[in-house]
Parts: C-alpha cells; structure tokens; sequence
C-alpha cells in the first residue's frame, strides 16, 4: 500500500504572504495542512518595557508603533486610559477631533486589509487601486498631524492640535467619495466569482468558539456575534452618533473580509455626522492637565474598538510621573489564537487566506 | 448569474486603463507638503534659551543640550539631535515655549556617512571663555557620553 | 510588396546561393539555417517586448505610468533588467542536482522555438509547412511540462517541488479539454494543416461556428502559460516564486522569458484556429497578411494581460475540478453537438 509522509514547511519569517515577520510551521501531507503552529516574535520591541522608562506624555509615540496601520486608534486608546486613570475631562471639540481621526485610521486600515486581501488572493490590481484611496486619507492626516502613519495626535487632555483651515471641508470632500470607490472594490474584488469561490466555507469560525478564544472585532463579527464596543460600551462620545453594526452569517473568510467593507461604510457614515457636529462646537482642544503628570496610586484598564478587534490598555500606576506597567491587550495577537483550528485541512492556499482574513499587525501581535 | 462579477471586474480594469494616473515622478516632481508636515528640524539659536525642555520631552533620548553660565545667563553652546534614534513625534517642539525649535517641511535627512546624520546646530563656545577648563570639560562630557549609549529601537 | 517582403527575402538568398554554385542540398540547409535564426530573433525581441508590455499594461490598469526611466518612455527597462539579470552571480545552492538544475533553464527555451517553426505568419509563411503541424505543436508544447518539473524537482526545496507538483497535474487536466476542443475544428476543417485550418477560415472564422470551443481553448490556454488566474505555479503568495524560487540571475531570466514565448505561442495559436489566422477581415486585403497576424495576435495578449491584472488566483482544487467537471465534459458535448451540425449541413446537402 502506498504510504504518505507528512512534512515540514516553514511559511515565513520572509514570506510574502505573512504580511511582515511572521513564521507558521506548517505540517504538510501533499498540500494539504496538518497541523499550523505559529511562531511569532520576530518583531519583537518591547514596546511594554520601554513604557516602563518613560513619561505618561512619552509613551504616545511608541503606541503609534503598535498598530502602525491605524495609529489613531492606538493613541486614542492609550490617552483614554491615562484620563480615566487621572479622571480628567476632555473637552468635546478635542473628542471631535480624536473620534474624526480614529475613524479615518479605521477606514485607512480597513482599505489596506481589502487591497493586501486581493493581493494575497492573487488580484494585484485591487491591491494598488486601495492605495489611492488610502493615499487620500494619509495626505489628509498628514496635513492634520504632521505625519501620515505614525500620527501621535491624541495627548493625555486633549489633541496636539486644533484642525488647520479648511481641513474639515477636504475630509468631508474624501469621506463623500469614498462609497464610490467601495462600489469599485465590490466590482472588483468582493463580486468576483474566484475571490468568492477561494474565500467563501474557507477558514470556518463558529460563534462559539470565537467567543471561547475571546476573538474580537471583525474576526468576530463575521461569525455573527454583534459585540462592537463602540455600541455595546460607548467609549468616548460614540453614544452621539448612529450608525449600525454589520455583521456576517457563516463567519468564513469572506464573512470576515465583507464586514470589513460593511464597516467602512459605517464608518463613512459616523465621520458625516461627526464633521457635521463639530462644527458646531468650539472650544479648547486641551483640558487643563499639569505639565508634570503623576497619576494617584492606582491601575485603569479601558478598552476601545480598534480596526483589528479590542484594543485594551491597562496601566498601573505608582504616583510617580512614570507609568510601573503598561500593558496592552493586542488584538492581532488574540486572533491569532485560532489560526491552528481555522486551517487544519485546508490547502496551502487556504492558510494565505486565513491569514490574510484575521488582518494581524506583526507591529501589534510581538509589540 | 455565473460570470457577472468577473465581467464587471474587467471592466473595472477597462476603466483604469484609461483613466488618469496617480504617479507623482518623484525625483521632478513632488508633492506639497502641509505646513504642519514633521521634517527636518530647525533651530533658531538665538531663540534658544538652552532650558532643557525639548530634551526632558524627548521621549528617545535623542537631544543633547550643553550650555555655559554666562553673566549668570545660560548660554548655549552645544545642540546635537542624534536624528537617527528620532521618532518624529513633535513633543520637542510642542515642548518649546520660545519657538526655537521648528519643524521644516524638508524631509530628506539620509547621508552617506553614518557620522553625518546627527544634526548639529549649534557647536560653539562662550563667549567668555577660559580655555584650558572648558577644553576639559568637554572631553569629560564626551567621555560620559560614549559610555552610555543611547537606547536602540529595533524596527 | 509589403506582403511578400519576406517571401521575397528568402527568395533572394535562395537564389544568391544559388548562382553562386552552392549545391541544392546545402542550399536548403543554409535556407533552413537563415529562417530559424529569424524565428529565434523574432522570439527574443518580442519577448522583450512584451515583458515590457506587460508592464506598461499592468501600471496603465493601476492608475500608474509603469517604466518611463530607460530609454525614450522607459523601452529599454526590459533590456537593462536582463543586462542586470545577466551580469549577477548564479547561485547554486547546496544539495540541489547541479546538472538538472542548470539544464532546465537552457532547454525551457527548446519548445516554444521548436513549435515556432510551423506557425504561419503570413501568406505562405512558415519555416516548415507540416500536414500534421496542430500535432505537432501540440505534442512539443506539452515537453515543457517536463522543464519545469526538473527545474523544480532539482531545487532542493519544499516551495519549489510544489510548485512544480501544481504544474503537472495542471498541465495533464488542461491539456485534454484543449485537444477535445479542437476536435471540433479539426472535424470542419479534416486535416491537420494550419494552413489549411487558416484557409477554412475564409468565410466565417470558427470563434463564430465554434463559441464553445473558443472558450474552452482559451481558458485552457491561460492554465497552460501559468497566467492569472490559473498562475498557481508561481502563486507567490502562497509559494514564493514556485519551481523558480531557487534560481537567480540569467537561470531566472530565461523563465521569465519563456514565459511570455509561450504566452506567444498561446495567442498565436488562437490566432490560427479560431481568429482567421492571417487572413484580413472585411477584406481588407491592402495591409500585408503578416501584419493582420500580428494584429490579431497582440489582441490575443492584450486580453491574456488584461484578465492577469484583474482576476485573483484559484485554488488548485478549483482548478482541477474545473478542468475536469466543467471544460472536459463541455468540450465532449461540443464535439457531439458539431458532429450532429455537420451530418445534418451534408444532409441538407448545402
């Protein structure tokens, strides 16, 4: 009788598909696959420990390296801890500004998984044609904040800085014609039979088990599971604005890969009113925070709905004007957990959209 | 039907293939670059007070300030940013109450030679000087600075 | 004039040689000489120039400009990249089988040149004008199958040898729709003749009276070049770069070369059997028929390019099921279908 052997692949650390320094052992047998170990750390900064030694205000900037596709998120995410930690009040104009760039780097991100999902399925237009709009988001942000990825906007109080003149006017001309080229990646890549045939039953997730691995953001919400802190725990002012959460049915690869697109629309939506609101609300972008920071004795965890799942911060404090820990509940690095179960059986080709499907930040899952 | 999503796919493509391009040349031609945009920093020494503030703010490290009492002013006589271990946050120059420290919007900073990236603005020596001690003084300083290097960020 | 330009060229030699004493048989053999090198030429530049194409073409479709630095608007990339390719180091890494492994880049080159020598360009146009030349084609174009298995077996290496595992058993379930599709043009046609097959074109091209077969041809021709969105042999983001992904330099380049000479060789086929070969449409007969060719057959390429840099990449499972669920059982029914057209035409006695 003829007997098979299985063998080993090791998919990454330079591998194009891994989307940065990513290793999965792969146990073969033919193409098939046996058994998906993951292996991560090969980014490994120490972004925790390098908080350690630095000031409240010092650690904006190395949070901007986590999530480096939507820096927004994690510096809004880190400055909500320091002021729920200090119990600080942010001005409304500052909560304006920080939900507009947030939602901005959410659309950026998403935008991004979209083009580099089309790529690892093997369509490289769509790949390019998400840069461009990307592009227009980044220039946006660039003239907002200075920089185009790494924006270090949020501060512990407030904003860096107040919206330049006419900046608003400029978002609200992008975010009106970002649907339009939404519509171009349905037609191009959500609609296309081949993406569908690759990606749909792929990578099953039910919602039971996604609950137990503690999954979050898209990845759960493509299983059908309607937990979005923006609705469920309204942070910041997100009780201010409509908008719905989209969700998926059969929580497979395009499930995951459409809710994506789902909430950008949403997220289209929630800029209108927030552009619209904010113009009605003047005031100071800083509250009143003392240069000095030194926090009470004491420890926050808050959480906020970042692109890639929730995003948690949780800092212990011993009045000095230095954080003793920080850490940060990463969720590229959670939804990694499931990646064993998701491919066993599945071919090579399918492990690339599995992969591809959770979105990790190799940034954010080795911190 | 089967076969609707591709051919709107191609003609997508068909689209594209026609439509204006997105390329910038760079080299000829570049984009603008906001007001706000964080390059190449400058200093305006005379500005400069030497307080110490943009370097306490500096999250890496990255500033190092030397000054001199003078006529019982601070003067300034050294300011090196070693702009390789720069995030490009801003917290210097949001740290800066005299507005000496700018951001330009020049964003080509690479040099050939690995000691010709930090950017020295300022190198000089006091005005009244006694040259023997602060000769001295300085190699001491460079001494200390060699042996504590500053904290490496792996990308 | 311009439509026998090389007609007339070789005529001129031949008859050159002739009146210089050169006996008949050495004669033909120089002739035989002069119109391979032609081919071997004729393949190069064009495959320099559609490296180049395609690149122009995959930018253009990006909302990008593609190469426009070498050269006046970047004609040259192409070049200056194999003068790049060729001055680098070829590495030999440890454990491979050294002889197959620096083999199968200079034999990848033997089909498509090979097959090239019966194609007709133009009217009475061909190296060598076989009765058997679809065959023949077909026979050879199969061989290169093999290349890319030794290429990828010899590696050493896990990505390679499933890279190259892909492309047999592409080939081998792409090859039988493609010659089952044919059969219908075959039994219009009765010979095996592409010259004949381009004449039985003259009132209606077969993309007409065979649709189905078209198709099938074509889908099958894409998985024979290993295009998008059958490129599942190099599918670099699954496996690297496939049987390639060990070799470097000029061993590399001759590859990427072959490819686009089967890519001709595909489209040049198409061309011959289902879009009149080189014969003028509407009668416009006042451009030479060598010029209608190569019209036709840029066309052809064109779409090959615009279909890779629109559509994702299929599985391998897909792939094989749609090779034998899908375009084997349709082309059956296309053959049956023809067969029936054909008694019922010769009954009705047109």
């Amino acid at each position: 009788m003829l007997r098979t052997e299985t063998y080993t692949v090791n998919f990454g650390p330079q591998h194009p598909a891994t989307h940065g320094v990513f290793r999965v052992m792969l146990n073969l047998d033919g193409e098939r696959i046996v058994k998906a170990e993951p292996v991560c750390g090969y980014l490994h900064r120490g972004v925790e420990k390098l908080a350690e030694n630095r000031t409240y205000q010092q650690v904006i900037p190395y949070t901007d390296r986590l999530d480096y596709l939507a820096a927004g998120l994690q510096n809004q995410g880190y400055v909500e801890t320091i002021e729920k930690l200090m119990e600080i009040e942010v001005p409304d104009r500052a909560e304006y500004l920080r939900i507009i760039t947030a939602e901005l780097s959410r659309i950026a991100s998403h935008v991004l998984f979209v083009g580099v999902y089309a790529l690892d399925i093997g369509a490289f237009t769509g790949f390019l044609l998400c840069f461009r709009e990307r592009e227009r988001i980044l220039d946006l942000m660039e003239e907002l904040t200075g920089s185009r990825m790494t924006y270090s906007y949020a501060r512990i109080g407030g904003v860096a800085a107040d919206a330049p003149e006419g900046w608003l006017d400029r978002v609200e001309k992008v975010v009106n014609d970002l649907p339009y080229y939404f519509d171009i990646y349905d037609d191009l890549i959500s609609g296309n039979e081949i993406f569908q045939a690759r990606t749909k039953y792929v990578g099953y997730l039910s919602a039971e088990s996604a609950v137990d691995y503690s999954l979050s953001g898209p990845t759960l919400r493509g299983s059908g599971i309607d937990y979005d802190l923006r609705k469920a725990k309204p942070y910041s002012i997100y009780d201010r604005f409509n908008f719905e959460v989209p969700l998926g049915e059969n929580g497979d690869c395009f499930d995951r890969y459409f809710c994506r697109i789902l909430e950008m629309r949403q997220s289209v939506y929630i800029l209108q009113q927030a552009i619209e609101q904010i113009r009605e609300t003047d005031g100071p972008i800083m509250a009143k925070v003392p240069k000095v920071l030194k926090p009470p004795k004491g420890e926050a965890y808050h959480e906020i709905e970042s692109s890639k799942g929730i995003l948690g911060y949780y800092v212990v404090s011993d009045g000095s004007n230095k954080p003793y820990r920080v850490h940060v509940r990463r969720p590229s690095f959670v939804n990694l957990g499931f990646l064993d179960e998701m491919c066993r059986g599945g071919l090579v080709a399918d492990l690339v959209a599995i992969l591809g499907s959770i979105d990790i930040v190799l940034g954010e899952v080795d911190c | 039907m089967f076969g609707k999503g591709l051919v709107k796919g191609l003609n997508v493509t068909w689209k594209e293939f026609w439509s204006k391009k997105f390329t910038v040349q760079y080299p000829d031609e570049q984009h603008t670059k906001p007001p706000r945009f964080h390059g190449k920093f400058q200093l305006n020494s005379d500005a400069c007070i030497a307080c110490g503030l943009c370097a306490n703010a500096c999250p890496n490290g990255v500033i190092k300030i030397e000054s001199e009492k003078v006529n019982k002013k601070k003067y300034l006589t050294k300011y090196v940013m070693n702009i390789q271990y720069c995030l490009f946050c801003g917290m210097c120059v949001e740290a800066c109450n005299k507005g000496a420290l700018r951001f330009t919007q020049e964003h080509d900073m690479s040099q050939y030679f690995y000691k010709d990236i930090p950017l020295v603005f300022v190198d000089r020596e006091a005005p009244k000087p006694d040259p023997e001690t602060e000769n001295k003084e300085k190699d001491d300083d460079k001494s200390k600075k060699a042996g504590k290097a500053p904290e490496k960020e792996g990308q | 004039m311009l439509e026998t330009i090389f007609i007339d060229i070789a005529n001129w030699i031949r008859n050159l040689l002739g009146s210089a004493g050169v006996p008949a048989l050495w004669n033909d053999t120089v002739m035989m000489l002069v119109k391979l090198t032609a081919i071997i030429v004729f393949i190069l530049i064009n495959a320099l120039w559609l490296v180049y194409m395609e690149r122009k073409v995959a930018g253009y479709m990006q909302a990008r400009i593609g190469p426009n630095r070498v050269g006046p608007k970047g004609l040259l990339q192409t070049t200056a990249d194999i003068g790049k390719l060729i001055s680098k180091e070829i590495i030999i890494p440890k454990n491979v089988d050294k002889i197959l492994f620096l083999l199968a880049p200079v034999l990848i080159f033997v089909p498509p040149l090979t097959i090239f020598s019966v194609i007709p360009f133009g009217k009475n146009m061909m190296a060598i004008d076989l009765n058997i030349g679809l065959f023949f084609v077909f026979a050879i174009a199969s061989l290169s199958t093999l290349i890319f298995w030794i290429g990828g077996w010899s590696s050493y290496n896990k990505y390679s040898l499933l890279g190259s595992m892909r492309v047999i058993s592409q080939m081998v379930s792409y090859e039988l729709p493609m010659m089952l599709a044919l059969l219908g043009v075959i039994m219009i046609v009765g010979s095996l003749n592409l010259s004949e097959i381009i004449l039985a074109q003259e009132s209606a091209w077969f993309i007409i009276s065979q649709p189905i077969a078209f198709l099938i041809f074509f889908i099958a021709a894409v998985a024979e070049c290993n295009r998008v969105p059958f490129d599942l042999m190099e599918g670099e983001s699954e496996i690297i770069a496939g049987p390639y992904t060990e070799y470097s330099g000029m061993g590399f380049a001759m590859f990427f070369l072959a490819e686009y000479a089967n890519i001709m060789i595909a489209s040049a086929m198409t061309t011959v059997l289902f879009l009149g070969g080189w014969l003028a449409p509407f009668g416009l007969t006042f451009i030479p028929s060598w010029l209608w060719f190569f019209v036709k057959m840029y066309v052809v390429i064109f779409v090959f390019m615009w279909l890779r840099w629109t559509y994702p990449r299929v599985r391998i499972d897909q792939l094989l099921g749609f090779g034998w669920k899908v375009l084997v059982p349709l082309s059956l029914a296309n053959i049956f279908v023809t067969g029936i057209g054909m008694y019922i035409y010769r009954a009705l006695g047109w």
